[in-house]
């Protein structure tokens, strides 16, 4: 395939897995903000993970592709899969304190629908990687100024969505421990 | 410890999308070490550990079995 066909298609990919990954930080502040209701301390350390796998995007849009970039994007998908999947086993069993909270989307809780986030992930960095191959073929994000502008407005996008993240957990937590029952400094 | 991982979160975005790449990957190593911390606290529990009883993952062994 041309290098130029490898590059579009290696960033079209990374541009799909930005939005999807914009679409799910923005429906996490509806659900919270809209809904009322209050993130866990586990589902706010998922968004975490989530802003690690955007941070890796980013850097491929603004300063170039590289596999260091995908490298940490990938370490942050597995660390969203570890948290998740943690946070499932604990809740899978109800007892007093530890119950799935929250609204169910399509009958799954926010823990599950994290795993099948990371999953899909690290799937779809696994299929980029055998159609592209390595950084060494790829020709410069320039030929594909739309792409470029696309994956550069998406980024600030994201870096927005963490503005927001951020100053709602100063009103959440403060600078103690985060609790699902109360804006610590809104009481 | 939540908001200081949100502002290294925060800092590493907005510098990477700044371009500027070694300071915000330095916020990001940050950020991750923040929340491994934070996640091994929030998951262990003063009675169980990190183990987690509620799991049963035995069965009895009946006759004819095992």
């Amino acid at each position: 395939m041309p290098n130029a066909t490898l590059t579009f298609l290696n960033y079209l990919c990374l541009l799909l897995m930005q939005l999807a990954l914009a679409a799910i930080q923005t429906a996490a502040l509806v659900f919270q903000f809209a809904l009322g209701e209050t993130p866990c301390p586990l589902c706010i350390l998922q968004r975490v993970a989530m802003f690690g796998v955007s941070f890796g995007i980013i850097r491929n849009f603004r300063e170039g592709y590289s596999l260091k970039n995908d490298g940490m994007s990938m370490i942050f998908a597995l660390f969203l899969l570890i948290i998740a999947t943690r946070q499932t086993l604990i809740n899978i069993y109800p007892r007093p304190g530890h119950e799935y909270i929250g609204s169910a989307v399509f009958g799954l809780h926010m823990p599950v629908w994290a795993i099948l986030i990371a999953t899909a992930l690290l799937i779809g960095y696994a299929v980029k990687f055998a159609i592209t191959g390595g950084d060494g073929n790829l020709t410069p994000l320039k030929k594909f100024p739309a792409l470029a502008r696309a994956g550069n407005a998406l980024g600030l996008f994201i870096v927005l969505l963490a503005a927001v993240n951020f100053a709602s957990v100063i009103v959440q937590c403060g600078v103690d421990a985060c609790h699902t029952y109360e804006y610590r400094l809104l009481k | 410890m939540m908001t200081p991982i949100f502002a290294f979160t925060f800092a590493a975005l907005l510098l990477a999308w700044l371009g500027r790449g070694r300071v915000a990957l330095g916020a990001l190593w940050v950020m991750l070490a923040l929340s491994i911390g934070l996640f091994l606290f929030e998951v262990h529990n003063r009675d169980y550990g990190f183990r987690m009883p509620w799991i049963q993952t035995s069965a009895p062994v009946t006759a004819g079995e095992g």
